[in-house]
């Protein structure tokens, strides 16, 4: 559907867009993902057109439109800040893309109750936008986007400016939209919680390259690097630099200073020894009667949700995160014994690329 | 404004009674002068100092329009003035929107080079400027000879003279009011979205169809308030038309009320003070125009 092959961008000196690969399917709900500033709105802005390629190729069904004007592209946009036309009806807003084409009006209305029927936005079309809530803002710039029956459909952070509770509802609705117009979205956050509960697949982004791209489940499983496997989860994995050696053949020792000492199985005989990085999920660590962990640490926050009980514990500074079941008694200050889930852990070289995935055993 | 005692009623009501004394006495203050002047044209028998007229007369209007050239004043004042005003919007938003928009380095040492044309005083630049416009004025009357004869050529510099001309007083009027404008419109600008021209591109927008059916109607808070201060600016400008106007048929109504004044003989309060009036008049009605936009520009921009 849409592919980029190698795709640059350039301000000045200062290359944002790092060669960039991705391929989106068709029908797929893409989710680009990443920290602020790299380089997001910039990709998704060249995929609309609004801002040139320097190198590489943008490849949509099958034809190059790395020149192509982008209004001729068949791709429609929703922008962050909605940019609703003012002085313009909610109904002129949506049929605006028509009116420009010299569409016959009684077309345009027709299409745009269509659109606002889908959108349940019958009742407001004689409004203006400023007499809008912040979420049927947001359905009118939808609107302005489907009505031009585009093959794509771009957002960038379009939930941003809604209150918390509304952006959930807005997920649902976006999730129900795709599915009723089949139509291909690639969509911008730097919302780890929005990519996971909306995409198809999610790519994300790190400082104008592809960190990793693929299913929502993928990349929290089995994150290709410790960019990824931090930025993806909530709370996010903890990261423990650990020594790597290899006592026997076929087992790997994992070792700290904290006292921490854990072998793992199935290593092979060409992963490096030395220095590494033991990643795992708060999940994966369990508070156990005390003696019995493979370490223990001092307990410095406790934060207990009633279900269940997130515990800070090392140093404040760069604590471990344990996430237990249930409500905890235990108090900051305590030493906790914790039993690392063997199954559950992640190995990273010291540049971050994973060595050694979870396997079960 | 008026009703913000209501909106908090919980508090006390001393600081809302020293608000509205303080706003009360400003307003007197702004609004004695403007009462003086309509009382004293209508006041049969006006003095210098104000006194409730015993007798009630229009005579002093009718005397401007019938003894004087009262409608031909107006009409200058008007043409010239309005003129001024339309090319400075055009200008102003054609120039504030680039100067919005772009980002070359001469663009803040231009914004504050235009400044100092407003920054200097206009009695200061008057004999390079008259200088100026002779010389162009000389250039053009010689050309436009070269075409026709006498009279039509007096008639047509009338009208394109840059010395005893409107177009010379309307481009110079306009030029003195362009920084501000232009000021007006680069911050009007700048808080405007890019997101709306780029979503009308996505829409396949033209240029012509971009500036017409998004920028203008987006933009024309801001112009009507860069207008107004032009216009009433402009308006109460009595050296440069009093420079570069000489024929009584060019005459505007500043010109018409200063000569009115310097009449030898007595002088005529009342009928000074219809003429005054009159001349008050467009730029009140302007203000009341314009008031509305003026709001939404100075509390930030457009809201979408
Ligand atoms: N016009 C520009 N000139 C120079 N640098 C720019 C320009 N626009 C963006 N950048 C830089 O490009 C990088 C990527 O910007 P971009 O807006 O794509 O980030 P983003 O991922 O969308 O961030 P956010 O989540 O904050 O919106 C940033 O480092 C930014 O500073
Ligand atoms: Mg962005």
């Amino acid at each position: 559907m849409i592919n980029l092959r190698n795709v640059r961008k350039f301000y000045g000196a200062l290359e944002v867009i790092k060669g960039v690969d991705i391929a989106v399917q068709d029908g797929e709900f893409a989710v680009f993902v990443g920290p602020s500033g790299c380089g997001k709105s910039t990709l998704l802005r060249m995929i609309a057109g609004l801002e040139g390629i320097d190198d590489g190729d943008l490849i949509l069904n099958g034809k190059r439109i790395n020149d192509v004007p982008p209004d001729k592209r068949g791709i429609a946009m929703v922008f962050q800040s909605y940019a609703l036309y003012p002085h313009m009806t909610v109904a002129e807003n949506i049929g605006f893309s028509l009116s420009l084409k010299k569409v016959p009006v009684a077309e345009i209305n027709r299409q745009v109750g269509d659109v606002a029927e889908i959108l349940q936005l019958t009742d407001y079309l004689d409004r203006r936008p400023a007499a809008l809530s912040g979420g049927q803002r947001q359905r009118v710039a939808i609107g302005r986007a489907i009505i031009k029956k585009p093959s794509l459909i771009l957002f960038d952070e379009p939930l941003s400016n809604l209150d918390s509770a509304l952006r959930v509802q807005m997920r649902a609705e976006l999730q129900r939209l795709h599915r009723e117009l089949k139509a291909t979205v690639v969509y911008v956050t730097h919302d780890q919680v929005e990519a996971m509960t909306m995409a198809d697949r999610i790519v994300v982004l790190d400082k104008g390259t592809v960190a990793q791209s693929g299913h929502p489940m993928d990349l929290y499983h089995s994150p290709d690097n410790e960019f990824v496997a931090t930025f993806i989860g909530s709370p996010k994995m903890n990261i423990l630099p650990v020594t790597l050696s290899r006592p026997e053949a076929g087992r790997l020792l994992l070792q700290n200073a904290d006292g921490l000492s854990i072998s793992l199985a199935g290593a092979d005989a060409n992963t490096a020894k030395g220095e590494a990085r033991l990643g795992i999920r708060p999940e994966h660590l369990k508070v156990s009667p005390s003696g019995q962990g493979d370490f223990s640490a001092e307990v410095v926050i406790v934060e207990r949700l009633g279900v269940e009980t997130y515990l800070a514990v090392g140093s404040l500074k760069d604590p471990i995160v344990v996430r237990a079941e249930g409500d905890l008694t235990i108090r900051p200050g305590d030493r906790v014994s914790l039993t690392v889930d063997l199954s559950a852990c992640h190995l990273f070289d010291p540049n971050g690329r994973v060595i050694r995935r979870p396997q079960t055993l | 404004m008026t009703d913000f005692a209501l909106d908090k009623p919980g508090k006390s009501r001393r600081p809302d009674l020293m608000a509205y004394a303080t706003l009360s006495l400003i307003s007197a203050f702004c609004a004695v002068p403007f009462f003086w002047v309509l009382l004293a044209s209508l006041d049969g028998n006006a003095q210098l100092f104000l006194s409730w007229p015993r007798e009630w007369t229009l005579n002093n209007y009718v005397r401007v329009f019938a003894e004087e050239d009262g409608a031909r004043w107006v009409f200058n004042s008007l043409f010239v003035v309005g003129s001024a005003t339309l090319l400075v919007m055009v200008l102003a938003g054609l120039g504030g929107y680039a100067l919005s928009r772009t980002r070359a380095w001469w663009k803040q040492p231009f914004l504050y080079a235009i400044l100092l044309i407003r920054v200097l005083p206009p009695t200061a630049l008057v004999v390079p400027l008259y200088k100026i416009l002779l010389t162009l004025n000389n250039i053009e009357g010689n050309l436009v000879r070269i075409f026709v004869g006498g009279d039509t050529a007096r008639a047509i510099m009338r009208w394109i003279g840059f010395i005893d001309g409107y177009l010379g007083l309307i481009l110079v009027l306009a030029t003195m009011q362009l920084p501000l404008a232009l000021w007006i419109m680069k911050t009007f600008f700048d808080g405007l979205p890019r997101d709306y021209e780029e979503a009308a591109v996505m829409d396949g927008a033209t240029m012509l169809q971009r500036i017409r059916r998004v920028l203008i109607p987006l933009a024309l808070p801001g112009l009507a308030a860069a207008g107004l201060f032009a216009f009433i600016s402009a308006w109460g400008d009595f050296l440069l038309p009093l420079i570069l106007l000489s024929s009584p048929e060019l005459q505007t109504l500043p010109l018409g009320l200063f000569r009115a004044f310097l009449r030898v003989n007595t002088i005529d309060y009342g009928f000074l003070a219809a003429l005054a009036f009159i001349y008050l008049m467009p730029a009140v009605i302007a203000f009341g125009f314009a008031r509305r936009f003026l709001v939404q520009t100075f509390s930030g921009g457009v809201k979408g």
